[in-house]
């Protein structure tokens, strides 16, 4: 039998995460975004830079096809990783460029 | 009661957040030296501490006195103004937005590309865009006009007075003249006044004015 539980014993939204998972699909930040950082791959040289410097952790290393893999749920558009990157490999385009990426929250969190 | 129209500002948290604060202080303003009865009014559930997140200003115009006072969200908005155009890929602006309503977006992209983004945009009377950025050049003008303190800009310094020159010409609610004597930036009001683009969709309602 399911438990119920009164509307006004709810936790808030996002206070407990199933574990272990590596991204929280409840909530999705990318609407914060006003520009995309876009990797040329060829330039980058996978020194991680970008990995160590993302504050929400929005890219990782793919082992299998050796190149970096960015995260657009999470990504708030910061350009920390443009500013750092050393080989110059990241370039920052408006979010409107792109047809991807639409998630139309129905309210801002 | 007469009825309210509601005017719902989209911007971004302290970057763009002066500027849409301007626009319904400013447009309640000049509708109130019409002899209407305005509320206007920053944003209540929305987060407008952080840096680029999605906050609401609100504005209501009515020609008798509005009674709504304790509710802080305008939930069937007839006007959507969003002052940086990549909010309509996050969020769904027209919530709540009864038939022919209008949308006023800040771009300089055309109005088709940008309804690509908008699924539900049958709802919509007209959409109208005017290219406040490359108008006025300046997108934040003030941080501590954020935050209450001192406001050295003036009211619609800014991308605000190209979007306020809009919303007056599109939505036929206030006049030019009266929004010039309030806001700082009047040849910018004065260029966004003409050079907004219009595209209606259907015949507004008889309350609706969707002009241009």
């Amino acid at each position: 039998m399911a438990i119920k539980i009164p509307k006004d014993r709810e936790v808030p939204f996002g206070a407990i995460t199933p574990a272990p998972v590596r991204q929280q699909e409840l909530f999705i930040t990318s609407n914060w975004r006003i520009v995309r950082p876009v990797i040329d791959h060829e330039k980058c040289t996978r020194c991680l830079t970008c990995y160590t410097s993302c504050p929400d952790s929005c890219w990782s290393y793919n082992e299998k096809e050796d190149q970096m893999e960015w995260n657009w749920k999470f990504c708030k558009g910061c350009q920390i990783c443009i500013n750092e990157c050393p080989a110059d490999s990241l370039t920052a385009v408006p979010e409107l460029d792109f047809e991807d990426g639409v998630i139309r929250l129905e309210k801002p969190f | 009661m007469a009825k309210v129209t509601e005017i719902t500002v989209w911007t971004r948290g302290v970057v763009m957040d002066k500027e849409a604060r301007d626009i319904a202080n400013a447009f309640a303003q000049a509708a109130k030296k019409e002899g209407k009865f305005v509320q206007a009014f920053d944003n209540y559930e929305d987060l407008p501490d952080r840096v680029l997140v999605t906050t609401r200003k609100y504005v209501r115009i009515s020609d008798e006195e509005i009674e709504m006072k304790y509710l802080y969200t305008n939930n069937h908005p007839d006007v959507v103004v969003i002052v940086e155009p990549t909010i309509i890929k996050g969020i769904n602006v027209l919530r709540g937005m009864p038939e022919g309503g209008l949308l006023v977006i800040n771009t300089n992209r055309q109005i088709d590309y940008m309804l690509k983004f908008i699924p539900n945009a049958d709802v919509l009377g007209a959409v109208a865009t005017v290219d406040a950025d490359g108008i006025s050049g300046i997108r934040t003008v003030d941080f501590s006009g954020s935050e209450g303190g001192v406001d050295a800009a003036g009211l619609g310094a800014g991308i605000a007075a190209p979007i306020l020159g809009a919303m007056a010409k599109v939505t036929g609610m206030v006049k030019k003249e009266n929004l010039a004597k309030i806001i700082s930036d009047v040849a910018a009001m004065d260029r966004g006044y003409n050079e907004v683009k219009l595209q209606r969709f259907r015949k507004p309602r008889a309350e609706y004015f969707w002009g241009g």
